[in-house]
């Protein structure tokens, strides 16, 4: 058995850790609730757009020797061309008029993104080649104590967080915001209101995917070599264990639910393994959703 | 009842019968290299078929379907390997354990609807591979090795016994009571209960064969690869496949799941010999196109576009 | 032996909420009973809490005597009570007969056979006069008729008390009294209780024998339709504390 105080630092180092990854973990997942919560799709190919956005990264960084941390508004200018595009091209055909989202729209989108997620991983598995890469990147550490904690961390997860506020202040405090989420609650009573409904849903989706693949970049920071065109397969259920912990649609959700899986993960590792650790994470779900009363458990 | 009669009411199901009928009779003189061949594209029907009871019955779609095949496979490997038992009472113990863990997962992921219930799946096939990985008994994420031999007439009998089972069974939960509940489930859960149907049961009912069978299939799979690994037995492209083919033969009908197979099995046949990995873009385009344009997949567009054919393909 | 269903002071909340405090109200198999009410003052609630689509927050539901409030949907329907939806659910992609077939399979009548329920679903659009439209596939039908197939599905589950809720509703003057007369002959033809919610005061003062009226979520009179319009409470709820000064 390890010494207490061995297994109590561990402990806090495992913490830290879990709030930092947490942080970015709510910047994915905020990507996902809020095409979520905007226009009623389950994003499958949500992975694949971290994925995309940290080898938006990755070759910035390698070909014109980008800082990771200034990638990111550049992923986020692509983000949201890829947004704007991905509405028009596959959910525009099915949302198009319709006053509320049925379950079976839901269903044609959630099996159309499916496709999609299936389509770009593997093709970037053949335009990337499947290996593991990353950006070498080390922006020193503070210590505090015995702890050493990496700068680069900090950053990514302060920037997380301001980039959550700031959406939260867009979705609160602006003509757009008020938009959106009246577009997101009813789409006739919007409509009244004179939003234009196909502008409303493209932009909050060009927002969403720009905000994801900001994460993706972030990501390259805290796994140095966890670049790979198949890493969207951990990303995305991850999002949906947070987005659902959150509450769809509740952005400030996400960092509950963000946070809450960074610890489980980071701190759960220590006692039951990763393996262990993840699976605990992924099956948060079951309970949560059970709890929940109307609305998602019937 | 005279013969002709009999095959006018259910032209479908006696077509797939003797496309089977055929193939068994054949079976002894097809060469090794098509036989190969043939058993990996049964097995894949068996999968889509499988995924039928419950994705294209109700319309719950189940993104971890991979889970009844991995334990399945694991189950399989562990009264092989470890009891000794013959490799067919394998697929039985495969199957039971699959019919066991439906019963199981389905009694609290079936409650959930649309999405959610499509993540709870996703969620519980990816924990139940990592804790697969750490169980000593299973091969501590090592696997199971075992050396059986090559012995592709036995496998192709046991996958054309397992899906010719499938054909039935989905013939006849398809046809009468059970057939009008599961329509009304799949149309509004809701109303369908506002009218008496005990939804919850139907749905179980169905997604426990549909547990059974894709444990069957997962034993044969790696039955016919002489071991379990943890990767490839929960490998989520198994989950994501049987979907796909689902969607693009035609959810919820008899014929639409082997349509679909031959058409996810193809790429996947061609492209092994190209470029690996690139079946999936093709096969990830034609769901996206699918369920857009065609969300009733081929049966269903044929039934729509082709009058004559209404009265004959299901 | 007849069957009864009651609410016996039943109190629901949705968040913040109270759509019903303290209501009771009972049907007997035979009797049409009346249920009006402003727009949302909890009609509508009131049937989902007796048909088992949700459970009171406070409060017990009793059929025939053993309380159901608990008891999924399904197993009331078993049980001899079938409710309509204000908005009607037909399933879309089945036809009309199918749609009547799948009540006739499930309800409490327990045909097991497919082929005898599709006779009894026959039998059934013929009461309704639906029969013309037995092939038609539900998604084509007009409002009007999907209220008439939400009737016959309910029926089909061979109930023996129904909750309508605003079968009514959106209906020309003429067309009302075309409604009614096909109402009353079936229920005389099948001898069912009937809980009828209408916005629409004729229709409903026209058919039953008794009225309970509640606002807010509140029961605020209850009686014969005679007794009922001259209710002070009544004709405040429904024209406004003027209309009621001046009527006494
Ligand atoms: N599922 C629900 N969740 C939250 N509030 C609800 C729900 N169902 C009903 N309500 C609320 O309960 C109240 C009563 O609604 P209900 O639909 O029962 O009224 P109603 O009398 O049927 O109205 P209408 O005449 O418009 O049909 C309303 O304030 C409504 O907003
Ligand atoms: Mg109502």
């Amino acid at each position: 058995m390890a010494d207490a105080s061995v297994i109590v630092a561990q402990v806090i180092f495992g913490l830290i850790r879990g709030i930092l990854l947490g942080c970015v973990f709510a910047l994915i997942a905020l990507g996902l609730n809020l095409v979520w919560g905007i226009a009623k799709v389950v994003n499958i190919a949500h992975g694949e757009l971290v994925m995309l956005g940290a080898y938006g990264a990755y070759f910035l960084n390698l070909f014109l020797g980008f800082n990771p941390l200034l990638t990111a508004p550049i992923d986020a200018a692509l983000g949201l061309a890829a947004g704007l595009g991905f509405y028009f091209a596959i959910l525009h055909r099915e949302l198009r008029g319709k006053e509320a989202i049925t379950l079976q729209s839901e269903m044609v989108t959630l099996v159309a993104t499916f496709g999609l997620s299936l389509a770009i991983s593997n093709l970037a598995n053949i335009a990337f080649t499947g290996n593991f890469v990353g950006i070498p990147f080390d922006a020193g550490s503070i210590e505090i104590g015995f702890l050493q904690i990496p700068l680069a961390g900090i950053y990514v997860a302060v920037l997380s967080v301001v980039i959550i506020s700031l959406t939260h202040v867009l979705l609160n405090r602006t003509y757009l915001g008020n938009a959106i989420r009246a577009y997101s609650q009813d789409i006739p009573a919007a409509k009244l209101m004179g939003i234009n409904p196909t502008a409303v849903a493209a932009i909050g989706t060009g927002l969403a995917f720009a905000v994801t693949m900001a994460g993706g970049a972030f990501l390259t920071t805290l796994f140095p070599t966890g670049i790979n065109p198949y890493m969207g397969a951990l990303y995305a259920p991850i999002s949906y264990v947070i987005v659902v912990l959150g509450g769809p649609g509740r952005m400030w959700g996400s960092l509950v639910g963000g946070l809450t899986l960074g610890i489980v993960i980071d701190v759960g590792q220590i006692f039951l393994g990763v393996e262990i650790a993840y699976a605990v994470a992924f099956l948060l779900l079951i309970p949560v959703l059970l709890l929940r009363p109307e609305g998602i458990l019937r | 009842m005279n013969f002709g009669r009999l095959l006018r009411s259910a032209p479908t199901l006696w077509g797939l019968a003797g496309f089977l009928v055929v193939l068994a009779v054949w079976g002894p003189w097809i060469p090794t290299f098509v036989l190969t061949l043939l058993i990996n594209l049964l097995l894949f029907a068996s999968l889509a078929y499988s995924m039928n009871f419950i994705a294209g019955l109700t319309g719950y779609v189940s993104f971890g379907h991979v889970v009844f095949m991995g334990t399945g496979a694991y189950a399989w490997g562990y009264v092989v390997g470890t009891f000794g038992w013959h490799p067919l009472a394998g697929i039985v113990a495969g199957a039971a354990v699959g019919l066991v863990l439906a019963l199981g997962i389905g009694s609290v992921a079936l409650r959930f609807r649309g999405v959610y219930f499509a993540i709870a799946t996703l969620v519980t096939a990816l924990a139940a591979r990592n804790i697969i990985l750490v169980i000593p008994a299973l091969g501590d994420g090592q696997g199971i090795i075992l050396n059986l031999g090559f012995e592709p007439l036995t496998w192709f009998y046991t996958i054309w016994v397992i899906l010719g089972i499938q054909v039935g069974l989905t013939y006849w939960v398809t046809h009468g009571r059970i057939g009008y509940g599961l329509r009304a489930i799949k149309s509004d859960e809701d109303a369908a209960k506002a009218l008496g149907v005990d939804a919850a049961r139907l749905k179980l009912f169905v997604f426990a064969f549909s547990g059974l069978f894709a444990g069957a299939a997962g034993a044969l799979n790696v039955w016919t690869l002489s071991g379990v690994f943890p990767e490839p037995a929960f490998d989520l492209l198994f989950s994501l496949q049987m979907l796909a083919m689902v969607i693009i033969g035609g959810m919820g009908t008899l014929l639409g799941p082997l349509l679909g197979a031959v058409a996810v099995y193809l790429p996947h046949n061609y492209f092994l010999t190209v470029a690996v990995g690139a079946e999936f873009i093709v096969i990830g385009i034609l769901v996206t196109f699918f369920a857009l344009v065609v969300p009733q997949g081929i049966v269903g567009a044929l039934r729509r576009y082709v009058p004559t054919l209404r009265g004959i393909i299901e | 032996m007849t069957i009864t269903i009651a609410a016996v002071e039943v109190h629901k909340r949705f968040g913040g909420v109270l759509a019903l405090r303290d209501v009771s109200i009972s049907v007997a198999e035979g009797q049409v009973v009346g249920l009006i009410g402003p727009n949302g003052s909890g009609k509508s609630t009131l049937l989902n809490v007796m048909a088992g689509v949700e459970r009171p927050t406070a409060g017990r539901v009793v059929l025939d005597g053993k309380r159901v409030d608990g008891l999924p949907a399904h197993r009331i329907v078993e049980r001899g009570v079938a409710k309509t939806h204000q908005i009607p659910r037909p399933f879309l992609g089945m036809t009309t007969e199918d749609n009547v077939t799948v009540a006739a399979l499930y309800g409490s009548w327990k045909v097991r056979d497919a082929g005898a329920a599709r006779e009894q679903a026959r039998k059934v659009l013929n009461l309704i006069g639906l029969d013309g439209q037995a092939d038609a596939l539900a998604a084509s039908l007009t409002v009007q008729t999907r209220k008439r197939l939400e009737f016959g599905r309910a029926i089909a589950t061979g109930a023996r008390i129904l909750l309508l809720d605003e079968i009514f509703a959106g209906l020309s003057p003429d067309e009302l009294r075309e409604a009614i007369r096909l109402f009353t002959h079936v229920q005389e033809e099948i001898g069912f209780g009937a809980l009828v919610v209408e916005h629409v005061m004729p229709a409903v003062l026209t058919i039953s024998e008794h009225v309970v009226v509640i606002e807010e979520g509140r029961k605020i009179a209850a009686g014969t339709p005679s007794e009922v319009v001259r209710d002070p409470n009544v004709i405040e709820a429904y024209l406004g504390t003027e209309a009621a000064r001046a009527a006494t």
